[in-house]
């Protein structure tokens, strides 16, 4: 086995957007990821200008090393490419190669010397140096549980979600590149026209061609988008169209504002809980419950929820897994 | 007639070209250890979609080991691999349920050395690992000597039997996992937001109590329904879940003190729990105090 796959320090975080921008944030990069649940021109728009799109899907076995379709290798691409060193850092692994090649990014200092620093390398030296990076590997254990209740160490079964790929898809030098952590270069997969929708119109063929090769239902992937914070710009708008009386203009971009608020303050709220330790708010919990005299009762209950799941699976099929 | 002496879920996994990786097949299969017609110990997987054996290896005593594959992310990745050539069959666990992984791979590997022993199968809430000394702290499970090196165990007269009848019914169920487990006590059926809303509902003070447990750097101050939504969030039912495999691991000894508990709190859920409902009844200040109303 490859000795990659130790997970030297880093920790397993969720694909969330929310967790995505956050590290955004921390690498002083103001950009946003969203849940992209469509590809079509209209989903498309609101989030132009696009910088980036993130696949992600669940590994299937037998996964070829050849590129998909219309696509081919470009071992001399000169812009940034990393090969994922270790599987835990691979979210934030398509983060980077995903920013690394826009240009005229605003970043922090931290970034942009790493960035320097990796300029010219291979992609395997390239991904070492970024998974040696402590700074960024701390920037990225930031979003999961505190190692507390790590459970790297006690040799338990992980649960199925961790098998996550992420592919990433930038426009490069006029063409559409798909940048493969696991893959030995970049795939450039053809030219798109600047008019329109521009390279998002390309990586849509190339994406929805590459989900037509799975037979239906197969396939477990999203689709993420790295696109401008949209906030400033909105907020902006507002005053304008304030300023010139534009009540109704102005009334539809309060509630675009309000949503988009909202939506950053559910993943401030699930960021918080991400970065939690919940050994001491299980205690208080179970203690709470000891106290009030439920818990025996619960404990019952439990016992009985156990043995109705065994009922259950001897009477369905006894060999699927779950 | 081939005598099955175990058997569990596990797919096969190939080597990627002459690649470091290994990438799993998602075919569902077993394996199975059986005791051929020819008296030879037989290493079989067999396809569970149509069946068929598509690996049958013979395996002299001392021959081949399973080993886990440390460097696999996954964590649940096995190699077959013999002593006397290069041979390598990778496998993975396919039982959802993966507390019961060391049981099987420990067997596998006391049959490959000697196919005469009988597998060992832990009773409900017992644990070799566990740090215990002194009389057994679950319900149900035989003492363990206090003495024992961890891994190693001579099985009671009740536990022969009882592996006895296990080993009947792999017979004859042909390979099916062994004795359905008896009620156990999961934490995450324990710590349901069902179980929780009416606790919240009906004692603000406890309420109150909870909040500086609390991630610190919420959005904005915590009140009921925060609670309530936090106790529904994925983040804390993956909390819940991982206290509750690591509690199983019996390993938790030096967390629990930090609680105030005794070690022996965290050999398992349900001496977890039990260490708990003392502690609230010391910190209540009676020992007279009934627990159900």
């Amino acid at each position: 086995m490859s000795g990659d796959d130790d997970s030297s320090g880093w920790q397993l975080t969720e694909s969330d957007p929310g967790v995505f921008t956050e590290l955004l944030k921390t690498l002083g990069v103001p950009l946003v990821v969203d849940d992209l649940y469509s590809l079509d021109s209209a989903s498309l728009a609101e989030l132009q200008p696009l910088h980036a799109l993130i696949f992600l899907f669940k590994w299937v076995a037998g996964q070829s090393s050849e590129p998909s379709s219309g696509g081919q290798y470009d071992p001399e691409f000169p812009g940034f490419f990393a090969h994922q060193v270790v599987n835990n850092a691979c979210a934030t692994l398509a983060v980077m190669n995903s920013i690394a090649n826009i240009p005229g990014l605003q970043m922090g200092a931290q970034l942009s010397e790493l960035f320097s620093f990796t300029q010219g390398m291979d992609p395997q030296t390239c991904g070492m140096a970024l998974t040696s990076s402590d700074w960024l590997r701390e920037a990225h254990n930031a979003l999961s549980p505190p190692s507390a209740i790590s459970l790297d160490g006690l040799d338990l079964p992980r649960t199925s979600e961790d098998a996550y790929h992420f592919v990433v898809y930038i426009p490069y030098a006029g063409s559409v590149y798909e940048l493969d952590g696991l893959k030995e270069a970049p795939v450039r997969h053809g030219e798109y026209s600047e008019g329109g929708e521009g390279w998002v119109a390309k990586a849509r063929e190339v994406i929805e061609a590459r989900i037509a090769t799975y037979p239906p239902g197969a396939l477990e992937f999203s689709l993420l988008a790295v696109h401008d914070d949209p906030i400033p710009r909105l907020q902006e708008q507002l005053s304008q169209l304030q300023a010139a009386g534009h009540q109704s203009e102005a009334s539809e971009l309060v509630v675009r504002l309000a949503t988009e608020n909202s939506k950053r303050e559910r993943w401030a709220f699930e960021n918080s809980l991400r970065r939690h330790n919940y050994l001491g708010f299980i205690h208080a919990l179970l203690l709470g419950m000891a106290k009030a005299g439920t818990l025996d009762a619960v404990k019952d209950g439990a016992k009985k929820a156990f043995q109705e799941r065994i009922e259950k699976r001897k009477k369905g099929e006894a060999m699927d897994e779950d | 007639m081939a005598e099955t002496r175990l058997a569990f879920k596990a797919g096969r996994a190939f080597r990627r070209g002459s690649t470091n990786f290994v990438d799993p097949d998602p075919t569902k299969g077993a394996i199975l250890l059986q005791n051929g017609e020819d008296g030879l110990l037989h290493f079989i997987w067999k396809n569970r979609s149509n069946n068929d054996v598509e690996e049958d290896l013979i395996l002299f005593p001392g021959d081949a080991t399973f080993a886990k594959v440390e460097q696999s992310a996954w964590g649940r990745t096995y190699v077959l691999k013999f002593s006397s050539s290069d041979q390598r069959h990778f496998f993975w666990m396919q039982d959802a349920n993966g507390s019961r992984d060391e049981e099987f791979v420990g067997n596998v590997n006391r049959l490959l050395a000697d196919p005469s022993i009988v597998p060992i199968w832990y009773s409900e809430g017992y644990n070799p690992n566990s740090q215990a000394a002194g009389p057994s702290t679950s319900t149900s499970a035989p003492a363990a000597s206090s003495s024992q090196a961890p891994g190693s165990y001579q099985a009671t007269p009740e536990e022969l039997a009882r592996i006895r009848q296990i080993v009947t019914s792999l017979g004859a169920r042909g390979g099916a996992p062994a004795a359905e487990p008896e009620p156990e006590i999961l934490l995450t059926d324990v710590l349901t937001p069902a179980n929780l809303r009416p606790l919240f509902r009906s004692n603000p003070e406890l309420v109150q109590s909870l909040f500086p447990h609390l991630p610190p750097d919420l959005p904005s101050p915590p009140n009921v329904e925060t609670l309530e939504r936090i106790v529904q969030s994925p983040q804390f039912r993956a909390a819940v879940r991982n206290l509750d495999m690591a509690l199983r691991t019996g390993l938790l000894g030096g967390l629990v003190r930090t609680l105030g508990l005794p070690e022996e709190a965290g050999t398992g859920v349900e001496p977890f729990l039990r260490a708990l409902q003392d502690q609230a009844r010391r910190e209540e200040g009676g020992g007279d105090r009934m627990e159900t109303d």
